[in-house]
């Protein structure tokens, strides 16, 4: 049985800018082994969730099913437009399938994903293609796309390898390119899994630094999958802690020294 | 009841590639009769070396008609490579699986296997009678016996790639044609110029003979080469056709070195 209240909330405030709703969620294996199941939880904006558990525990299974490339055994995932409508911050509630949220999602992939053969640079910008459409990128993308790409780059502290080729590049400097990529999103909510799985520790620390930055300052939510229980208590506000022997044995608890 | 154990040389063969070798060596053993020939006595060495020998010397004094012929076969197979390439692009890309839904990729599969079917002369012969008999007639004939080649190869290649990069594009917020552009084209782009390369050099030495039919370059020279048994300009013309191959050989390891580093 889970410790936790029927549904935990990564915020003390009201539903209004909540941004990602789990309801009732169950991943399975395949046919197999449960994973997780009974999963209520509610993401509020500007928050960092930290995913943690052992390994085979069903994390990144978890984040495939919130971005919508894998389906849930039972409940679902809903998100939230935060900023829309007349009202001014509201929504009546999450409602929107992972599918139709793309354009607010930012990724990190675990294996990166990265296009190989084109340059760093390119692939960063790759992070604005849902902003145009085809005819506009088919040549190339804007300046302004180029400019805030190489920000973002030299911010993952990778500008000198702008023009190198993903492949030509390390794996810890692919593992940035690929977070670059989705802070040129500019995103309502990322999903990173083991964002700085590939990076020494000082450099994790300022990758993490930067990706709290979009929390604090921004008010967007990261939900990253991560191993370091330091990095998570230095980082994170919540922790969504899996259990591999219990799939109904989650728990989600607020890190002890949460900013307020 | 348990079923019985089948002897081990029985196991091996319950193995798709041993069974397609199998296959293929029965198919070797029912093709031996080809090798009879008309089963006459003749003097097989003596026919080949009195024929070949006509060929020798070669007889250069005809080259200002070999070349002006030369330069519009080139013309034809670039025009043609063209053509092939813009048009089997899409029809690939249709032909992929993970592209493509599958009743799609069968449709556009079979329709390709139709195209390869036909050989190019007989292309040429069809675009013969349709735009008479010059060198436009060449062009639509090798465009469409390209289109069958290049899909396949493209479609090949394009399936190839690992389909998760389009997919991880596409959940970043890119349509369709982006996600291809920029997640898949890169990665099949070195195959793509390699065949197309071939293709070029595949449809000069195509278009030095549907000429035979009519649709210009060499072949109308061949011909009548052929006719008046002028076998010494043959060769002169074999000579030239195989420089411009080997040119056009350089120039694709040269660029192929390039492209796929």
């Amino acid at each position: 049985m889970s410790l936790a209240p029927a549904v935990p909330t990564s915020t003390t405030s009201a539903a209004t800018d909540c941004i990602c709703e789990l309801q009732g969620l169950g991943v399975r294996r395949g046919e197999g082994r449960w994973l997780v199941r009974g999963l209520n939880v509610r993401l509020a904006r500007g928050r960092m969730v930290a995913v943690v558990g052992p390994s085979g525990a069903g994390k990144s299974s978890l984040l495939s099913v919130m971005t919508g490339a894998l389906q849930p055994a039972e409940g679902r995932v809903l998100y939230c437009h935060g900023h829309e409508g007349a009202s001014g911050s509201g929504c009546a509630g999450p409602s929107i399938p992972p599918g139709d949220f793309h354009q607010r999602m930012g990724i990190v992939f675990q294996n990166f994903l990265l296009s190989e053969n084109l340059p760093v640079l390119t692939n960063v910008m790759c992070g604005r293609l849902g902003r145009h459409t085809w005819w506009r990128t088919f040549f190339g993308f804007p300046r302004a796309d180029m400019n805030d790409a190489m920000r973002f780059l030299c911010e993952m502290e990778l500008g000198r390898h702008a023009w190198s080729r993903v492949r030509d590049v390390s794996g810890g400097e692919q593992q940035r390119v690929a977070i670059a990529r989705a802070l040129c999103r500019e995103p309502d909510i990322y999903l990173a899994d083991e964002p700085v799985a590939h990076l020494d520790w000082p450099l994790a620390r300022r990758v993490m630094a930067r990706l709290r930055r979009e929390a604090t300052e921004h008010g967007r939510t990261v939900v990253a999958v991560m191993h370091d229980p330091a990095l998570v208590e230095e980082f994170a506000d919540d922790v969504l802690e899996m259990n591999r022997d219990d799939a109904a044995g989650w728990t989600w608890r607020p890190v002890k020294g949460a900013r307020p | 009841m348990q079923p019985a154990q089948r002897p081990p040389w029985l196991q091996r063969l319950a193995n798709p590639l041993n069974l397609v070798a199998l296959a293929f060596v029965l198919m070797v053993l029912a093709s031996l009769p080809v090798l009879e020939g008309s089963g006459r006595q003749l003097d097989h060495w003596g026919n080949l070396t009195r024929f070949l020998g006509r060929f020798f010397p070669p007889d250069f004094s005809d080259w200002r008609h070999i070349l002006v012929a030369l330069g519009e076969t080139v013309q034809i197979a670039t025009m043609a490579t063209l053509f092939a390439f813009v048009l089997s692009v899409p029809l690939a890309v249709a032909a992929s699986q993970n592209m493509a839904p599958r009743p799609v990729v069968l449709c556009m599969r079979f329709i390709l296997n139709c195209i390869r079917t036909v050989p190019s002369l007989v292309w040429a012969l069809i675009a013969v009678s349709a735009v008479g008999s010059n060198a436009l007639a060449g062009v639509i004939g090798l465009t469409f016996y390209g289109m069958g080649y290049l899909g396949k190869f493209f479609s090949d290649a394009f399936e190839s790639v690992n389909a998760d990069n389009v997919r991880a594009l596409r959940a970043m917020g890119a349509g369709r044609w982006q996600a291809f552009q920029y997640g898949l084209w890169p990665h099949a782009r070195p195959l793509i110029w390699s065949h197309t390369l071939w293709m070029l050099e595949y449809n000069v030495r195509a278009a030095s003979i549907i000429g035979y039919v009519g649709a210009g370059g060499l072949g109308l020279l061949l011909h009548a080469y052929q006719e008046y048994g002028q076998w010494d300009r043959v060769c002169a013309l074999l000579i030239f056709v195989l420089a411009v191959v080997i040119v056009l050989d350089a120039v694709g390891e040269w660029l192929r070195a390039r492209v796929t580093s």
